[in-house]
């Protein structure tokens, strides 16, 4: 054993460093908590969160034309989509679209494969149930995207 | 006051402010009684405190927060967890020895109060003064293993069984290092002065004597002008390093904390307690870890002295208030002053908190908090409560330095394993303790 | 069935027979001990049940019980497009979830006979390697957690947080990511993507250092880690082990170097070899593998060249018949996945060959007659993900 590391043993400095480290650690301005409901994480632009029917703002009429794209994209198959032939169109509408948000693992291929752009992961992220009825989403929620309860004092 | 309890009033308080009154069995009786409830609510707040130190503390070392949400700053998070604790469902296991298991945290508890008996906070403030203080701790606070083994065995479970008989073997082999270093601190009480005073005190005749009583073990230091911790530099300082980390070892602290290693044991002794039976061995610990870091004050941090007691600097005078040494002043002042720091924190946390309305109690509580800390300092300006109150608080702050380090250990090393903990307390701790002790006694030879 | 497992149902038996009776001093009073650790246990990392029989503090011998987390992926992607597979490729190791995605989009492409464009393999790179750091830090922290040191968990999980943060920016998902598809990634780069890697480079570097200023000297880990779960170079090729691991034991041995896929001959590192094949050495091999990919990462940021980021790929992905093994250097060993198809859309057959799962193996060669200590130390540091060894 050189001197130098008899030296470091004996006058502990191995631990001592590790003390000063973790010491230095306890300023204030090195905390990285975030303190959540008060301040909210910035969320990426591509973050894959609560699912949205998006609707075209001008008609509030919706950008989905039920070609049932995005159910057949899923792996989890948790997308239904139900629609009728307008007869005077000839077009096809939609009726009803359920996405089972508790199945739902944000993969984005239903995003993708969607051609209108009508369905769409958003940033929400506050996707907490009381039940598991209502992580299934219809028509509406997902057009209105996610309620979350708003506490009062 | 009618007269009888006035002058009884005058006779108590005056013994107590004279050297050896404890020969006076009426008075000391009562402040025994005083000073029991006294300590009793000082620990338990002390331990109230230290718990929510600790996690504070710990959360900075770690770049967190910790506690924030249950009053200000999370101040009220230890009393929520002690009313959780309570309340909880107390669990005793099907198979567990009913009786030992309920008789275990009792016992440690027991024990770790028991030790505060011969803790002198000052000259003056202890329950008693025995003249075998120092065995009596040492003696009273290894029961406390019988605990720990009491409470693995009972649960019948092979988790709280490995823990406990780690903790045995491991109070074993660091008992007698810290004997080692223990008995180098009584030896020096013999020397230079120190036996002198004992022969005015105690009388007893003849050559120079050591004491154990822990009293007197800080007026040796008082006597010699120095802490044992500077005595016959490095030794006092070995021995003191000796003890400092035998006692690490002894209260089952990281990184000896292996009778409840979380990561290996579960949660090592108590993982079958819960709830209040649980809050006891929590509470057990932290009052043993006060303890012997008291005794380590005790023995090498002169106790109740400020530092640079023997310097006084030049007399000054400030009538009604003060007459004697202006560093002596100086020194008076900071528990005070301390207190006022403390209060100027809490202050600029109010100013700081958040402005929402889910804060307003908060920040309100907080700023109450800054309130009464004010309060405590400008109380301990009083010139009567200065002199009664300082010994205790300069006591008090080195005991909570060694709290910080306790804190500051868990928050940097890792586990020693078994078996290297055995190595390092019979193959290191213990011959250097011999070492030191012999060469204390031939130093002291000289003396 | 083992030897374990019969000693175990002996030691349940004599419990059943002594349940009316109080417990007497006697039942405890045996030489060997049969202890469960796990699955509920705050160190087995996951849901991994390890029977040990015990000596006192002594193992005397171990048996992995898995199975906890087990959720049939391998039986799920025959029912599923390969496209819709991807996902459920990241629910493996979780900690490396963009290795998983790597291993798995390159095996289909090697089954297609395409190429991802250049753009999308230094993509590709740069994500893998961050995420080789992620899962590093992840791993150094937990298993200095199990030795008692709590803190570098708190440094490294904020660390790794910045990596997330890329991850988010660019893929949507922190954890989950699900960053390629099959033929290239589906997404560009965002703005400020390469300045924010060589960012991260700067910034971590000195952070590595500060895990080593607690770790790598201090006397209380040394202790717990020299000599700890020996095994040689040897026995880890007899068994299949892989990744660091292996290299502590002195076997170089890393498929970037040895098999170079998504482009990583383009790059210049180093493989980090250990001597002793302990606890410390794959300890400081992990340490040095994460400042290699930290080269990579500045190379592969600087070389990012220009182009396309997916190559042509049919609209359906439909093999011809045959079968592909394709495996990748994943943080913790080689991530292989055997694909057979039919034809169809659907693969015929998907195995996995998980590192986790293989490196467990050589966990009762390692602690037979360690300590109970030393049992979490190696539980660590072999690098288990049990979403990969159950999948
Ligand atoms: S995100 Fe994935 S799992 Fe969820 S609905 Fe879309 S395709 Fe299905
Ligand atoms: S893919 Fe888009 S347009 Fe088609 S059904 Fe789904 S949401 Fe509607």
């Amino acid at each position: 054993m050189t001197m130098k590391k008899l030296l470091r043993k004996v006058l502990l400095l191995d631990l001592l460093q590790g003390l000063s480290l973790t010491f230095r650690y306890q300023d204030p301005k090195e905390i990285y908590t975030e303190q959540y409901p008060l301040q909210r994480p910035e969320v990426a632009e591509r973050y894959r969160g609560a699912p949205r029917l998006n609707v075209n703002p001008d008609t509030n009429e919706t950008l989905c034309i039920a070609c049932d794209l995005c159910a057949l994209a899923c792996p989890e198959h948790l997308i239904v989509v139900t629609s009728e032939r307008n007869e005077k169109t000839r077009r096809k509408e939609l009726t009803t679209f359920t996405y089972d948000l508790s199945r739902c693992m944000f993969c984005g291929l239903c995003e993708d494969a969607c051609p209108t752009d009508a369905l769409e992961l958003t940033q929400d992220f506050e996707l907490a149930n009381y039940t598991r009825e209502g992580a299934i989403w219809d028509r509406q929620t997902l057009e209105q995207g996610p309620q979350p309860t708003v506490y009062k004092k | 006051m009618p007269q009888w309890l006035q002058s009884v009033v005058d006779y108590v308080t005056k013994s107590n402010n004279t050297p050896g009154w404890y020969a006076d069995p009426v008075a000391s009786a009562i402040w025994a009684l005083i000073y029991i409830i006294l300590i009793f609510t000082g620990v338990s707040i002390a331990v109230i405190a230290m718990n929510w130190l600790e996690r504070k503390i710990l959360a900075h070392m770690q770049v967190r927060l910790g506690p924030m949400r249950v009053g200000p700053h999370g101040l009220l998070q230890p009393i929520a967890d002690a009313l959780k604790l309570l309340i909880k469902e107390d669990i005793m296991p099907d198979q567990a020895d009913k009786v030992v298991f309920w008789l275990a945290p009792v016992t440690i508890v027991i024990t770790a109060f028991t030790v505060y008996i011969v803790i002198p906070f000052g000259p003056t403030h202890a329950v008693t003064d025995m003249n075998i203080g120092l065995l009596f701790m040492l003696g009273v606070s290894s029961i406390g293993v019988l605990g720990i083994i009491m409470a693995g065995w009972a649960s019948n479970s092979h988790y709280p069984l490995m823990g406990s008989l780690r903790s045995s073997a491991q109070m074993v082999s660091y008992e007698i290092a810290m004997g080692m270093a223990v008995v180098s601190a009584v030896l020096m009480t013999s020397f230079k002065g120190g036996g002198n005073f004992f022969r005015q005190i105690y009388g007893t005749g003849g050559a120079s004597v050591g004491t154990l009583s822990m009293i007197g073990i800080v007026r040796a230091q008082e006597a010699q002008q120095t802490w044992f911790l500077f005595k016959f530099f490095p030794l006092g300082l070995i021995a003191f390093f000796i003890f400092a980390v035998a006692m690490v070892a002894e209260t089952n602290r990281a990184p000896f904390d292996l009778p409840e290693a979380e990561s290996e044991l579960v949660a090592g002794f108590h993982t079958e307690y819960s709830g209040f039976r649980w809050s006891l061995f929590f509470l057990a610990e932290y009052a043993a870890m006060i303890a012997v870091s008291s005794i380590a004050v005790t023995l090498w941090l002169g106790g109740w002295m400020r530092p640079f007691a023997s310097l006084h600097g030049p007399n000054v005078e400030i009538p009604n208030y003060w007459s004697g040494g202006a560093i002596d002043l100086a020194f008076a002042l900071v528990p005070a002053l301390t207190f006022f720091v403390l209060a100027l924190f809490a202050f600029i946390g109010t100013v700081r908190m958040p402005k929402h309305r889910a804060f307003r109690v908060q920040t309100i509580g907080l700023a109450g908090f800054a309130l009464a800390l004010g309060f405590i300092g400008l109380v301990l300006l009083e010139p009567h409560v200065r002199d009664r109150v300082q010994d205790i608080f300069w006591f008090s702050l080195k005991v909570a330095v060694f709290m910080y380090m306790y804190i500051w250990y868990r928050g940097t090393f890792p586990r020693y394993r078994f078996d290297q903990l055995m190595h390092l307390g019979w193959k290191f701790m213990i011959p250097t303790g011999i070492a030191v002790l012999i060469l204390t006694a031939a130093l002291g030879l000289g003396s | 069935m083992s030897e374990i497992l019969k000693s175990e149902q002996s030691a349940s038996s004599v419990k059943h027979l002594e349940l009316e009776a109080t417990p007497s001093p006697a039942y405890l009073d045996s030489d060997e001990l049969i202890l469960n650790m796990g699955p509920q246990h705050p160190s087995t990392h996951g849901v991994l049940r390890v029977i040990l029989k015990l000596d006192g503090e002594k193992v005397m011998g171990t048996e992995c019980v898995i199975g906890y987390l087990h959720r049939g992926v391998e039986k799920i992607a025959e029912h599923r497009t390969y496209a819709m597979f991807n996902p459920y490729v990241d629910r493996m190791d979780y900690v490396a979830a963009v290795s998983n995605g790597l291993g798995y989009c390159e095996a289909v492409e090697k089954l297609l006979n395409i190429e991802a464009p250049p753009r999308a393999q230094h993509i590709r790179v740069i994500l893998a390697e961050l995420n080789r750091l992620a899962s590093h830090m992840l791993w150094l922290g937990t298993h200095a957690l199990d030795i008692g040191a709590i803190t570098p968990l708190f440094y490294t999980f904020r660390d790794r947080e910045e990596i997330l943060k890329i991850f988010e920016k660019y893929c949507g998902a922190r954890l989950t990511t699900h960053a390629f598809r099959i033929g290239g990634c589906l997404y560009e780069t965002y703005e400020g993507f390469e300045d924010e890697c060589r960012n991260f480079v700067k910034f971590v570097r000195p952070k590595i250092d500060e895990y080593e200023t607690l770790l790598t000297t201090n006397r209380i880990w040394v202790e717990r880690t020299k000599g700890v779960g020996y095994i040689s170079g040897d026995d880890c090729k007899a068994m299949g082990v892989t990744g660091p691991v292996l290299r502590a034991s002195g076997v170089k041995w890393d498929i970037r170097k040895a098999q170079p896929y998504s482009g990583y001959q383009n790059f210049d590192f180093d493989i980090p070899v250990g001597t002793n094949g302990d606890t410390y050495d794959r300890y400081l091999v992990r340490i040095a593998e994460m400042r290699q990919s930290l080269r990579i990462i500045e190379q592969a940021v600087e070389k990012l060249p220009e182009g396309p980021v997916m190559a042509k790929v049919p609209k359906v992905v439909k093999p011809a018949v045959g079968e592909v093994y394709h495996g990748i250097e994943s943080p913790k060993g080689e991530l292989g996945y055997f694909i057979v198809s039919d034809g169809s859309t659907q693969p015929y057959r998907i195995r996995v060959r998980p590192p986790s799962f293989v490196n467990l193996q050589a966990l009762d060669m390692m602690v037979r007659g360690a300590l109970v200590a030393d049992v979490v130390a190696v539980i660590g540091t072999i690098d288990i993900v049990l979403g990969e060894v159950d999948r």
